[in-house]
C-alpha cells in the first residue's frame, strides 16, 4: 500500500497501529522528472526538499556535474509540493501530479 | 502594598513562665514513651512554671485546659510535646491566641511522627529521645517573641492548569462565583479523556454528549480564558500573588477559522489521530474532534512539510476560503498574575506492551479499553462497529483481562486504578446492547463496584449472561485466523481454563501524566509513592497541597472517576474562591530585621535572597540593605549569609537555634546526630517515615527550619563544639527548593565547611549532607540508619579533637 508508506515515523510510540480509515484518505502525488543536462549539482533540492526524496547520483553529466536523482524506495513519498521546481536555479525538475 | 495587622508588639521583657504539655494521643505517644516521666522532667527545664501530661491535647478540653493554665499561671509560653506541627501547631496557636498570647510565644516537640512511631520497640530510647525533644523546645520557647504578622492582598485571579473535566468545572465554578479564570491546556482542544469515551459508568450517558455542552459553556464564558497548545513555564511568588508565564504556541491558524475542514482534505501529510488512539488518520492541519473546543484547526509543525523559515507546501492556506492559515503566528508568552493555581493535569493510562504475556502489539486483535472506547463510538472510526483489526468482522466471543497495570508490584503499579472494573462492566453492557449473541467472559482478580450504582450496573452485567472467571490469564497465544486463545487458572474453581476468542480488550489502568514532575517542580508539588500529587492531608485537606494557594482536582490526585474528579474540581475550586474572596492573607513573620548599625552594605544577603526581597539604600560607604517585606518569602537564607551579625531572621533567630542544638547536645553528645531539616520536604519525609511507622535508630535530634538555606555554617560549628558525632544537613533536592533555588547556598555552606574540616583535621564523614522529598520517608529511615551506623565509629578522641577545634563557636 502506497499510503502506509506515507505514514511519518515521527508520531508518539503509542499509535502504532494502521489507522482504519487510511485507505480513504487521499492525498497527492508526484512524480519527479530530471533534466540531466541542466542539472549543476547546487544541491538545494536535496537539503530542501520535506520528503527527502531526492539525492546526489553518481552519474556524471556533459557538464562534469553528479546529478541529482530520486532515492530507490521513496519515489512514492513524493507529494507535488513542487518546491523542487521553484528553487531550483537550473529548472532542472519538475513534477508531474499523478491523480490517485 | 502589605498593610500592618496591628500596633507593633510592645517589648516585653517580663521573665519567661513556660507551660509545657506532653500528649499521650492515646497510645500512639503513650504506647513507647512513658509520658509522665517526660513531663516530670521537664518541670525541671529553666523557665518552665507547669508540666503535665494530658491524653489528648488537640481535643476541645486540651486547648481548655492550654487556656485555663495560662490564664492562672500566666503563662507567657506554651510548649505541646505532641504530633508533627506540620498538623496541629495552627489548632494550638489559635488556641492560646484566644488566651490572649501571642501565637508566635508557642513551640511544638514532635514525639510523635519523630519519635514515638519511628522507635516503637525502644521505649528507653524514646523516652530519652522525647525528653531531649521536649528540652530543646522548651530552650527556643523562652527566646521566642511576639510578632506582627502582614497583610497582602491576594489577587483575585486563578489559574487552571488542565482542561479536562475536572479542569473545566473548576473553572466554570470558579468563573461563576465571578472570579477571571485563565485555563492552560497542552493539546489543542480541551476535553481530556472524558471526549474520547463512549459512554459512561455507572449511568450510561453519552460521554461526549454531556461533556460537549460544558466545553463550550467554558469556551463562551466571559471570564474564562482558554489557552490551548499551552504550557505553563514558570511560576513564581505565593499564595495570592503568584506570577505565571504561559507559552502559547502557534497553531499557525487565526481565530477566523471557519472549521469547514477544506485545508485538511488537500493537506498530503498523514498521521495518525491520537485522539482516535491512532485508529483513524488525520493530516497535519487538522481538527482533533468535532466539537474540539476551541473550533479552529491546528497544524502540527512537527509533521508539516514546512520547516522553520522554508515554505515548501502551501496547499492548506490556497485552499483557505477565510484566509484564516498565517505561517508568520509565532508563539507567544504571556505574563499572569493570579492569586490561586489548580492542577488539574489528569492522568494517562497504562502501556500494555510492557507485559509481553498478553500479546499486546504482537497480535493484533489484543486490543486496549481506551481502543475499544474509540473503536464502540459512532464517530469513531468504525462508526462504531465492534470489528477486529485482522479481518473487519464482529468477533463472536470477546474476553475482558482485567488490572492490567494495576495492583502488581513488579507488573505495572502497585495501586488500584479505581475505573477499570466499572469501565469493563459498562464495555460488556454496550457490547450486549447492540451484538447480544456476543459471549463476553470477564477474566479477574477481585470486582470492586462500590459506588454509588456501581453494583447494581454490576448485576446487570451479570444477568445478561456475562461471565465473570477469577483469574487473570497466564498467556494469549494467537491461533487460526487472528483469533486467540487465553490459558490461566481459575482460581475459584482451581481449575485451568483454555478459551479461544475473537477479540482480547485489556482492561489498562491510569498512571500519572509522563511530564508530571514539571508542574511538580513548578509549583514545588509533592508525590505520593504511586507518582500522583499528593494532597496536604489525606482526609482533612483533600483538595489542598502544601504549597498554599494551589489545589488538586481530578485524576491528577488519583484515579478516579468522572464523578469523584467534577466533586474535587468543586472542592478545589470553592477552596480557592474561600481565599480569593477574603481579598487578603497574612502571612507568616518570618522576615529579617537589619540591623543598620552592624550592617557594612557588602551585599551578600542580597546575592543570595532567592525573591530580590533585599534591597540598597544609600550610595558607597554609607551603603545599607532594607528588606521588601512583601517580597520576602521567609526562608531566612540571607541570615545564614551575613558575616556581621547584622541579619535576624524573626522566629528562626540565631539565638533560638543554638539554644535547640545545646539542649539537644547536653547530654550523651557523642552518640549523637545532629540533624537540620527544612519544614517542606526534608522534615515531611521524616513525618512521612513516622507516618508509615518506619522504624530508625533513636539517636537523631531534628532542627526544623523553614529552608535549609537558614543553616549558618555557625550552627554546624556549634554542633561540633558541642561534641555532637554527626551533623546532617538536610532540604529539599536541588531544583525542589520550596524557596526557588535558596538551597544551592546550603550545598556552597556544606562544601565550604567539608573544606574547613579537612583544613582543621575533623573527619569530613561528620558532615551528611542530603536531600529528601516529602515523599521519601524510607530513603530518610534509611539515610539516618546509616548516618547513626558512622555516629558509632566516631572516637571519643575525635570528638574531642572537634571540640577543641570550635570551642570559640
Ligand atoms: C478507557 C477509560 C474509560 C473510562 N470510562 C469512564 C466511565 O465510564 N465513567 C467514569 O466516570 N469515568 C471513566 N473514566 C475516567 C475518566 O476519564 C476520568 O475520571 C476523567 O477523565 C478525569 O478527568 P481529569 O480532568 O482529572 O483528567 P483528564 O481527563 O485526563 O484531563 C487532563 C487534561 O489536562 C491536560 N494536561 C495534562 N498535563 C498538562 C500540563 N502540564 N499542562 C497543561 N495541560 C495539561 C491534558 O491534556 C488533559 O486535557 C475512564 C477512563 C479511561 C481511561
Ligand atoms: S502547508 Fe503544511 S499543513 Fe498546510 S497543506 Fe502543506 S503540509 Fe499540510
Ligand atoms: S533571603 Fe529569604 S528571608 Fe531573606 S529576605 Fe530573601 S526571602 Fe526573605
Amino acid at each position: 500500500m502506497v499510503l502506509e508508506k506515507a505514514l511519518p515515523e515521527q508520531t508518539h510510540a503509542r499509535y502504532w497501529r494502521k489507522p482504519l480509515d487510511i485507505d480513504s484518505q487521499k492525498i497527492p502525488r508526484g512524480k519527479v522528472h530530471i533534466i540531466d543536462v541542466r542539472c549543476k549539482e547546487c544541491g538545494f533540492c536535496i537539503e530542501f526538499c520535506p520528503k527527502d526524496v531526492l539525492e546526489k547520483s553518481d552519474k556524471y553529466n556533459r557538464k562534469g556535474y553528479n546529478v541529482v536523482r530520486v532515492v530507490k524506495g521513496r519515489e512514492d513519498m513524493c507529494v507535488a509540493c513542487k518546491h523542487c521546481e521553484d528553487i531550483c536555479p537550473e529548472f532542472a525538475l519538475w513534477i508531474e501530479e499523478v491523480k490517485g | 502594598m502589605a498593610t500592618e495587622e496591628a500596633a507593633p508588639p510592645k517589648p516585653k521583657k517580663e521573665e519567661p513562665r513556660v507551660g509545657v504539655y506532653i500528649c499521650h494521643c492515646g497510645l500512639n505517644i503513650a504506647g513507647s514513651v512513658d509520658v509522665v516521666e517526660v513531663a516530670r522532667v521537664a518541670e525541671k527545664f529553666p523557665g518552665v512554671v507547669v508540666s503535665k501530661d494530658y491524653r489528648y491535647m488537640c481535643s476541645d478540653p486540651g486547648q481548655e485546659l492550654l487556656k485555663k493554665d495560662i490564664k492562672e499561671n500566666n503563662l507567657n509560653r506554651i510548649v505541646v510535646a505532641s504530633c508533627t506541627p506540620r498538623l496541629h501547631e495552627p489548632t494550638f496557636r489559635a488556641a492560646i491566641q484566644e488566651a490572649g498570647l501571642n501565637k508566635y510565644l508557642f513551640e511544638m516537640a514532635n514525639i510523635r511522627e519523630h519519635c514515638s512511631w519511628v522507635h516503637l520497640r525502644d521505649r528507653e530510647g524514646a523516652t530519652a529521645k522525647a525528653i531531649d525533644l521536649v528540652k530543646m523546645a522548651v530552650s527556643r520557647a523562652v527566646l521566642l517573641e511576639e510578632q506582627v504578622e502582614q497583610k497582602v492582598p491576594v489577587i483575585r485571579r486563578t489559574l487552571v492548569i488542565g482542561g479536562g473535566v475536572a479542569g473545566i468545572q473548576s473553572a466554570l465554578d470558579l468563573a461563576d462565583a465571578g472570579y477571571q479564570v485563565y485555563m492552560v491546556e497542552k493539546n489543542p482542544s480541551i476535553g481530556g479523556r472524558m471526549a474520547q469515551i463512549d459512554k459512561t459508568f455507572p449511568t450510561m450517558d453519552c460521554s461526549i454528549c454531556i461533556l460537549a455542552p460544558k466545553m463550550s459553556e467554558a469556551g463562551r464564558h466571559p471570564l474564562i480564558e482558554i489557552m490551548t497548545n499551552s504550557e505553563v513555564k514558570s511560576v513564581t511568588g505565593y499564595v495570592g500573588n503568584f506570577q505565571v508565564e504561559i507559552l502559547e504556541k502557534a497553531r499557525m491558524v487565526k481565530d477566523t477559522c471557519t472549521a469547514c475542514g477544506d485545508c485538511s482534505k488537500v493537506c498530503p501529510v498523514i498521521a495518525p489521530n491520537e485522539f482516535d488512539m491512532g485508529l483513524a488518520a488525520r493530516k497535519a492541519i487538522y481538527q482533533p474532534f468535532a466539537q474540539a473546543v476551541p473550533p479552529t484547526y491546528i497544524i502540527d509543525r512537527n509533521l508539516c512539510l514546512n520547516k522553520g523559515h522554508v515554505i515548501a507546501c502551501e496547499r492548506c492556506v490556497e485552499a483557505c476560503l477565510a484566509k484564516s492559515i498565517d505561517f508568520s503566528l509565532t508563539d507567544k508568552t504571556t505574563r499572569l498574575d493570579v492569586g490561586t493555581i489548580v492542577v488539574a493535569t489528569g492522568a494517562t493510562t497504562f502501556d500494555p506492551t510492557k507485559l509481553a504475556e498478553f500479546g499486546y502489539r504482537k497480535f493484533p486483535n489484543v486490543i486496549t479499553t481506551l481502543e475499544f472506547e474509540r473503536l464502540i463510538n459512532a464517530g469513531g472510526p468504525t462508526r462504531g462497529h465492534l470489528v477486529r483489526f485482522t479481518d473487519f468482522k464482529e468477533p463472536e466471543r470477546v474476553a475482558f483481562v482485567q488490572c492490567i497495570g494495576s495492583r502488581s508490584e513488579n507488573r505495572g503499579n502497585p495501586y488500584c486504578s479505581n475505573i477499570c472494573c466499572m469501565e469493563t462492566i459498562k464495555d460488556s453492557l454496550l457490547i450486549k446492547e447492540h451484538w447480544p449473541d456476543v459471549a463476553i467472559d470477564v477474566y479477574y482478580m477481585d470486582i470492586r463496584a462500590f459506588g454509588k450504582g456501581f453494583e447494581d450496573l454490576y448485576k446487570r452485567a451479570k444477568a445478561e449472561g456475562i461471565r465473570f472467571i477469577r483469574g487473570i490469564p497466564a498467556e494469549v497465544r494467537e491461533t487460526n485466523g487472528g483469533d486467540l486463545k487465553v490459558i490461566g487458572e481459575n482460581t475459584l474453581m482451581q481449575r485451568v481454563y483454555d478459551e479461544t476468542y475473537g477479540m482480547v480488550i485489556l482492561s489498562i489502568g491510569l498512571e500519572p501524566q509522563e511530564d508530571s514532575n514539571v508542574i511538580q517542580r513548578l509549583l514545588v508539588l509533592n508525590k505520593t509513592a504511586d507518582g500522583f500529587f499528593m494532597e496536604s492531608h489525606p482526609k482533612l485537606l483533600p483538595v489542598d497541597t502544601p504549597t498554599k494557594g494551589v489545589f488538586l482536582a481530578g485524576c491528577a490526585e488519583s484515579p478516579k472517576d468522572i464523578k469523584d474528579s467534577v466533586t474535587q474540581a468543586c472542592a478545589a475550586a470553592s477552596r480557592a474562591n474561600i481565599l480569593m474572596a477574603r481579598g487578603e492573607i497574612s502571612v507568616e513573620a518570618l522576615t529579617p530585621i537589619i540591623e543598620l548599625d552592624k550592617c557594612t552594605g557588602c551585599g551578600l544577603c542580597v546575592k543570595v535572597c532567592p525573591f530580590n526581597a533585599l534591597q540598597f539604600v544609600g550610595e558607597g560607604k554609607g551603603r545599607k540593605v532594607q528588606v521588601i517585606e512583601a517580597a520576602c518569602a521567609g526562608c531566612g537564607t540571607c541570615g545564614a549569609e551575613c558575616m556581621f551579625g547584622a541579619i535576624t531572621n524573626k522566629h528562626y533567630t540565631d539565638a533560638q537555634i543554638l539554644a535547640q542544638i545545646d539542649a539537644a547536645l547536653e547530654v550523651g553528645a557523642e552518640k549523637k546526630v545532629m540533624a537540620f531539616c527544612c519544614n517542606w520536604c526534608s522534615y515531611a519525609g521524616a513525618d512521612f517515615a513516622g507516618v508509615s511507622r518506619m522504624q530508625y535508630a533513636p539517636d537523631v535530634r531534628i532542627v526544623r527550619t523553614m529552608c535549609s538555606g537558614r543553616i549558618a555554617p555557625k550552627f554546624i560549628r556549634r554542633a561540633f563544639a558541642k561534641g555532637a558525632a554527626v551533623v546532617l544537613v538536610s532540604g529539599c533536592h536541588l531544583g525542589d527548593c520550596h524557596y526557588i533555588n535558596a538551597n544551592h547556598q546550603t550545598k556552597k555552606r556544606v562544601e565550604k565547611m567539608w573544606a574547613e574540616l579537612d583544613r582543621k583535621g575533623v573527619r569530613k564523614e561528620r558532615l551528611q549532607l542530603d536531600w529528601f522529598t516529602a515523599a521519601e520517608g524510607q530513603k530518610f529511615a534509611d539515610r539516618i540508619n546509616e548516618i547513626c551506623g558512622i555516629a558509632t565509629t566516631v572516637t571519643a578522641e575525635e570528638i574531642q579533637k572537634a571540640v577543641a577545634a570550635y570551642k570559640e563557636n
